[in-house]
């Protein structure tokens, strides 16, 4: 009977969901138990309310805050969740394939896919793309001892994000074409 | 007729200066209403409050504003540890993209100049 309920009001919220197209927001799995495991675990739950607040306190005057406030103009929220081990694959391949999983929702798109044979680094960028404006971006970095999901939601400018790479001493990034590398 | 209408009401409303008595009359008037002793001054405000009680009121009255101050300057102090904190958050999680975008743009770089090593030619 309560099952029966349930059904029926997934049934008509179905169409809502529909409407409402599109989510940029990964639900993100609780890693509590393995931040506990980590020497080092980062993070960062940035809502609207707090990009605004952060937006307040960031200097004009100053290049760096300056770059870094227009990034984050139209952005709703930033999420990050990074974790440093002090051994190799101290962590579940199931954490990171339960986000990976989200990110082949209709939507995201692939940017880019690498994998690298040497250090064992795998980097894969994704992007959510809705009349032709980026509202959506997702980062899953994985590492033999560190993990990191990035979670970046609302009207991102990918050409000021490219600007803010050399800001934080990082050279710039060729993002604008998809690429792909096994 | 009319003429005759007008000079009544000219006489009947005519000035005329108050009597002697009149006078006196509304003067024992006025002494009779008047307060027989004037109120004690020195033990008792303007508004009838007792001093005592008058500088109590003002006491609480600036420590009221002087607690309004206070928390005022508390929330203000609270609000830029945290606009402070999700400042730094923000560069934080900016500067984590950076880095991992650069890692991915490392990788690709790395395969494509090995990918250039193998086949030298082309």
């Amino acid at each position: 009977m309560r099952h029966a309920k349930i059904k029926i009001l997934l049934a008509l919220l179905a169409p809502a969901l529909a409407w409402a197209g599109p989510n940029p927001r990964l639900l993100l799995p609780d890693f509590t138990a393995l931040a506990q495991k980590a020497s080092q675990a980062v993070t960062i739950t940035l809502d609207p309310g707090l990009l605004s607040l952060a937006a307040r306190f960031l200097d004009g005057n100053d290049p760096q805050d300056a770059a870094t406030k227009e990034v984050i103009k139209g952005l709703q929220g930033i999420y990050v969740r990074s974790y440093s081990f002090d051994q190799d694959l101290a962590y579940r391949q199931e954490d990171i394939d339960a986000v990976r999983k989200q990110l082949a929702a209709p939507g995201w798109n692939r940017l880019v896919e690498t994998h690298s044979k040497k250090t064992h680094a795998n980097v894969d960028i994704y992007i959510m793309v809705d009349n032709n404006q980026a509202i959506g971006l997702a980062v899953i970095a994985s590492e033999p001892r560190q993990f990191t999901i990035v979670n970046i939601v609302g009207a991102i400018d990918l050409q000021k994000l490219h600007r803010l790479e050399g800001q934080f001493g990082v050279p710039k990034l060729d993002i604008d074409a998809p690429k792909t590398a096994h | 007729m009319s003429e005759d209408l007008e000079s009544q009401l000219r006489t009947a409303l005519r000035p005329i200066a108050p009597s002697a008595a009149l006078e006196k009359k509304l003067i024992a008037c006025v002494t009779a209403k008047a307060p027989l002793a004037p109120p004690v001054a020195g033990r008792r405000g303007r508004l009838g409050f007792h001093p005592r009680a008058r500088w109590l009121s003002l006491g609480v009255a600036a420590c009221l504003l002087l607690a309004l101050g206070i928390q005022h300057r508390l929330q203000e102090r609270h609000e830029r540890e945290n606009g402070l904190e999700a400042r730094r958050q923000v560069l934080q999680a900016l500067r984590m993209t950076s880095q991992k975008l650069d890692l991915a743009y490392e990788i690709v770089k790395s395969q494509s100049t090995s990918l250039a090593d193998e086949n030298p030619g082309a």
